[in-house]
């Protein structure tokens, strides 16, 4: 189990890097963490001609705030994410989610970036970022583009990145101050891939909801915004709201299928269960509160 | 126990903690495994694999490989024929369907090594291998026991595709049947237990180095140094000598290392063929895919109960899928010997059959015929609830206690010593049953789903000199002029810190320091044969020579002492690396000094003895010694999502003397974590095209540090008749985990239904199939779903003696005849010599081990019915009944707890 040959380098500079994967003409690839190609370079499934290492490249580490939002460095690791107060105070959600995300061990290694955008269905960062209403920026010989979360995503393990593209940046929308985190999941084994799992944030004003964004994992796919749900909770009061009903919208949404963990069966009816499990203890809080 | 009372040092060894000799180094990353061994010239060895499940190899294109850089050779089949090989299975008898080392003509499986890449580094070989161009004829692909029931041959040179198969069929209708009708409760349980990975931390790796004319070093994972050189050797038909193996740390066996097998035989005959040392390291995704299997089977079992639940008769049908290249053709007879000893049960019957496909070969595996316990106490469970007795009363009203034994069961199983159920009292009375009842009742009203599950069982442990290669094992002792002792063994660890047990009794037994002891193993240069780790033995055996051996040492420390002291032998004892006189503290003398004057000054031992402190013991123990085991597991079961969440697990096992309790405890752990794998979340499913679907650890669920809990352990022990009283512990917690942990499972789900058929694993989503009544796990869409009937009808059945018909010509049957008997290990051949007298039928059966007469027999028109009485492997009685067709008998041979063979006859040539 040895990769098969490749070239190695290590740029300095995004505009540095665009230009290597730009001459590469799509035999590239990106490592930053490595968490998940190193396991596919070593089966091969991955055989790119040079293997471009970004952890030299400072501008795409770290945490910072700009005009409403909260920017994520694609190479920031997931475990150094996890501990930043800026995540903790403005995305409780997401560093909820990355707790959930691979290891102990995997995330001193593992990123952000790396995560978002390799596309594993099942994974927790792309569902979090499109339930946040993310978007990914991405740089290129030919420019920078900004893309949504939500079309960020086209198929397992496919995205709209071009073999020349590299992400710069994710930044997520602020949302108001005492928020609702929403996050729930199913896996075999704690750091495993998820069997079916939900994240989200509800923002409230005057007893009613008036922001929501939810997103499954595991579900289809991509992952998959819960739209039918967020648009049946948005005005409405708490004291209306029926958990059991906005689940069952919110899997009207999906796609799951069978393998040899779950059938989709399986996915859709505890999907469900969970998905009103976590509204109601979630809404529940917060009446108390 | 004999233990306590000591004439030898007051520090107790036997029976402590002692911190491991191994950890050291192993710990610390110094262990020595295969990969570690780095050889002048060495060069590396990748394996091009069949994609495809079955088909003919059309051509195989290796001009593109042969031009990468740093590839020396490429073989093929036809390449590594020049030294001819015939591959045995784990008993030493040839493999029936002849495997060869890499493809020859057809592909038979996924994983089927076909070429064998050469190349100075492992990335190169690699490089070379994906470059092979291999055009194979795709054929249909038999994937599933019901595929091998009805497709096409899985081997074109076979019959059928029966790998083996044993039992009465005939049994059932004539004697079960009857008592069936007549049970007031009959109930039938169906399993189908899923394929597993072995997945040992350390997969397979193979360094052979030709040295000499035609001798050679092997560093293999092995589970037995001597195993392996032996097997090696004779699957060469070289002597034993030309090859040493070695094996210093190997982490994990299970089974799987029981043998060489295709693979790291191919590297020995390789390097033999190209002259330099070669190294191949197994890769995960090898090991996953292309590693012998083990499990995958299908088993319904029939038991009828009187009125308070005591069983009448049973019956069961037993399948297992063999795979393509099995490590030896099994049918599993061990499942019907070991299911009820321990029980008062009449009557029981079975049939039982391997089948080929064309997926991965199965190998043995941690209690390879753990399906008896499995079965049993799942079906007792599901009893119990059937007519509402408490699971543990049931057990009680069936289990034999030790007053009751020494009995013989329906398959011709002694018991002398067994204690289920007297492991059953004791966890009942470590677990209160009645408090978790009502905690379970209390639960159940919140929506919350407690269950709890009992299991007992027994294990054959420590076999010698019943079967092949299962011997005694012999220890060489000595003191050196050091005064530190060296103890040379053929034990073999792959965790299981025999270097430390076995120095444990040495310093219990002669008075040591534990850290004077240095443990010689894992060479097949040091010590005698011995099978190493299989079937649960080492401590046992080993244990037993040990313990033996470091007793003459310590006799003769105590006669030279004596001597030198003009003392009397019972006067002299022997502590902490001193020997002392009674009643002469000033004579006291270090081992050392003693070791000096045996070595160095012989004239002054007693006459007559010889120079040195040397020791050496072969034990030969009882054929089997038993261990029993009682479990107990508390689960809760999540009734939205189907997780289970393992509460509590309680082991009272009686292992006999325990030498170390961490290594016990070490064993009983590792074991339930495997149990708990296979429970709850380990499966290799492959797909209809024949394609194994878990080709990484990503796909195949090992439990984790997550998924096992902390297990609390009641040692319960009797010493067994063996020296030292050791019984094996080393499979026990594969064998009654799954049953404990199944109960409890059903039990948490008895307010919702029963597991009608337990199909492993117990995914969530199957356990949401009982929860909801309805098909959440999408099982009806499987198409290897196969109808349950309570007791099948045999599709391949023992061919029946035909009626003879009354013109049929039969000519004499005097006289001598080839016979075989196709045995649970392998056919036997063997002479058959007859004489009539009218209808009386006398003649001998002979082979090399001996030959038996017999008389008494009768002879009708040709049809001959006959018993022979043997002693070896078992004290049975085999009945003959045989058909002489014209220059052929056919037949079959009822051999007790052996099932039913396939008899064929031919006069000599």
């Amino acid at each position: 189990m040895k990769p098969a040959p490749f070239d190695y380098v290590r740029p300095a500079s995004i505009a540095e890097a665009c230009a290597i994967l730009s001459e590469a003409g799509g035999g590239a690839t990106v490592i930053a963490g490595g968490q998940t190609l190193m396991p596919l370079l070593n089966l091969r499934m991955s055989q790119p001609f040079i293997l471009v290492d970004i952890n030299g490249i400072a501008e795409l580490k770290g945490v910072s705030r700009a005009g409403g939002a909260t920017r994520i460095g694609p190479a920031t690791r997931q475990a150094e994410a996890l501990r930043d107060a800026t995540l903790a105070r403005q995305l409780p959600a997401l560093v909820t989610a990355l707790g959930h995300v691979g290891h102990y061990q995997t995330r001193n290694r593992g990123t952000v970036g790396g995560s978002i955008a390799l596309g594993e269905p099942a994974a927790e960062m792309p569902a979090t970022a499109v339930a946040l209403g993310a978007e990914i920026e991405i740089a290129s010989v030919r420019g920078r583009r900004s893309v949504k979360a939500e079309e960020f995503y086209l198929g397992p393990y496919m995205t709209v990145l071009e073999p020349d593209e590299l992400v710069t940046g994710i930044t997520y929308p602020d949302w108001p101050e005492g928020h609702v985190v929403l996050f729930r999941e199913v896996a075999q084994r704690p750091g495993d891939f998820a069997l079916v799992g939900m994240v989200g944030a509800l923002a409230l004003e005057g007893g009613s909801i008036a922001r929501a964004g939810i997103a499954w994992f595991g579900m289809g796919p991509v992952p998959v915004r819960a739209r039918q749900a967020e648009a049946a909770l948005l005005g409405t009061g708490l004291g209306d709201i029926d958990a059991d009903a906005v689940a069952a919208l919110a899997v009207a949404d999906t796609a799951p299928f069978d393998d040899h963990h779950a059938s989709a069966e399986y996915r859709r009816t505890v999907g469900k269960r969970i998905f009103a499990r976590t509204l109601r203890e979630a809404l529940d809080i917060r009446s108390v509160a | 126990m004999s233990f306590h009372a000591s004439s030898v040092g007051a520090t107790r060894y036997v029976g402590e903690r002692t911190p491991r000799k191994e950890d050291g180094r192993l710990l610390t990353g110094r262990g020595q495994f295969t990969d570690d061994v780095q050889l002048p010239g060495m060069m590396h060895v990748a394996y091009v694999r069949s994609p495809v499940a079955r088909g003919r190899i059309v051509s195989i294109g290796l001009d593109v490989a042969r031009e990468m850089p740093g590839v020396q050779a490429i073989y093929t089949q036809a390449d590594l024929a020049a030294i001819p090989v015939q591959m045995m299975s784990f008993f030493f008898t040839p493999i029936e369907s002849p495997v060869t080392l890499l493809a020859d003509g057809r592909v038979a499986c996924v994983g089927d090594p076909v070429c064998m890449v050469i190349a100075e580094s492992r990335a190169q070989a690699e490089d070379a291998a994906a470059l092979v161009e291999l055009e194979i004829e795709e054929e249909t692909a038999l994937v599933t026991i019901a595929d091998a029931r009805t497709g096409p041959l899985v081997h074109p040179d076979r019959d059928d595709n029966v790998a083996a198969e044993m039992g009465d069929a005939d049994m059932l209708e004539e004697v079960i049947q009857p008592l069936l009708d007549k049970a007031p409760h009959v109930v039938t349980h169906t399993i189908r237990h899923q394929r597993i990975a072995q997945s040992p931390m350390e997969c397979r790796a193979c360094v052979a180095s030709p040295e000499g004319s035609g001798e050679m070093t092997v560093w293999v994972g092995c589970q037995s140094p001597h195993l392996a050189a032996r097997y090696v050797a004779l699957v060469l038909g070289l002597p034993q000598e030309s090859i040493r193996v070695i094996a210093k740390d190997v982490g994990g066996g299970f089974g799987l290392k029981n043998i060489p097998w295709r693979e790291e035989v191919a590297v020995v005959v390789a390097a033999r063929l190209f002259g330099r040392p070669l190294k191949w390291i197994e890769d995960r995704y090898e090991a996953l895919t292309a590693s012998s299997h083990a499990r995958e089977q299908e088993v319904t079992l029939t038991i009828g109960l009187d009125e308070e639940g005591r069983l009448l008769a049973a019956w069961s049908d037993y399948a297992c899928n063999n795979g393509a290249w099995p490590m030896g053709e099994d049918a599993n007879i061990a499942v019907h010997m070991f299911m009820w000893p321990a029980h008062k049960l009449p009557a029981y019957g079975f049939v039982t059959r391997g089948w080929y496909t064309n997926t991965m070969g199965l190998g043995g595996y941690r209690g390879p015929w753990a399906m008896e316990s499995l079965i049993r106490e799942t079906t007792l469970d599901k009893a119990a609830r059937k007519l509402g007795i408490d699971p543990v009363e049931l057990r009680r009203r069936n289990l034999l206690y030790l007053p009751e034994q020494p009995v013989t069961s329906s398959m011709g199983i002694e018991v002398t010593d067994i204690t289920p159920g007297e492991c059953l009292e004791k966890l009942v009375a470590h677990v209160d049953i009645a408090a978790f009842r009502k905690e379970q009742a209390e639960a159940r009203k919140e929506g919350r789903y407690l269950g709890m599950g009992i299991a007992t069982y027994i294990e054959p442990t420590g076999s010698a000199g019943a079967m092949q290669p299962m011997t005694g094992e012999t220890v060489h002792l000595r003191i050196e002029p050091t005064g530190k002792v060296v103890a040379m063994l053929s034990t073999h660890s792959q965790g299981h810190g025999t270097a430390t047990t076995m120095a444990q009794v040495i310093a219990d037994r002669l008075g040591v320091a534990y850290e004077d002891i240095a443990v010689f193993e894992g060479d097949s240069a040091i010590g005698a044969f011995g099978p190493g780790a299989a079937g649960s033995r080492q401590g046992v055996i080993a244990g037993g020579a040990t313990w033996r051996a470091t007793e003459l040492l310590a006799e003769k420390v105590k006669a030279v002492a004596a001597h030198l002291s003009n003392a009397s032998v019972e006067a002299v004892t022997i502590a902490e690396g001193m020997v002392h006189v009674e009643g002469a503290p000033e004579m006291s003398r270090s081992l050392k000094e003693l070791a000096e004057i045996a070595y160095g000054d012989p004239a002054r031992l007693p006459e007559g003895m010889a120079s040195g402190l040397e020791a050496q013991f072969r034990y030969q123990p009882p054929p089997m010694t038993m261990t029993s085991a009682a479990h107990c597991c508390v689960v809760e079961v999540d009734a939205e999502t189907g997780f289970v969440k393992i509460l509590r697990w309680i082991s009272a096992e009686d292992c006999g003397t325990v030498i170390n309790p961490g290594v016990v405890e070490g064993q009983i752990a590792g074991g339930l974590a495997q149990a708990i794998g296979q429970v709850l979340l380990e499966e290799m499913p492959y797909d209809a095209r024949g394609n194994p679907l878990a080709a990484t650890f990503k796909d195949y669920l090992m439990p984790t540090m997550f998924d096992v809990p902390d297990f609390e352990y009641l040692h319960a022990n009797t010493p067994s008749q063996t020296i030292g009283g050791m019984r094996g512990v080393g499979e026990g917690g594969c064998i009654i985990g799954p049953p404990t942990l199944v109960n409890a499972i059903a039990d948490a789900l008895a307010p919702f239904g029963e597991i009608e058929e337990l199909t492993l694993p117990l995914t969530p989503a199957r356990i949401l199939d009982v929860i909801e009544q309805r098909d959440v796990s999408g099982r009806q869409a499987q198409p290897e779903k196969v109808a349950a009937a309570p007791v099948a009808a045999p599709l391949a059945p023992v061919p029946e003696v035909a009626e003879p018909a009354p013109a049929a010509p039969t000519g004499s049957v005097d006289g001598d005849w080839d016979m075989t008997l196709k045995a649970p290990m392998g056919g036997q051949t063997f002479l058959a010599h007859f004489d009539t007298d009218g209808a009386a039928l006398s003649g001998y059966l002979s082979a090399p081990e001996g030959r038996q007469e017999f008389s008494g027999g009768m002879i009708d028109n040709g049809r001959m019915k006959f018993e022979v009485k043997v002693d070896k492997p078992m004290k049975i009685t085999l009945k003959y009944d045989i058909q002489l067709d014209g220059d052929t008998i056919t037949g079959k041979c009822r051999m007790g707890m052996f099932g039913t063979a396939k008899v064929t006859a031919v006069r000599p040539s």
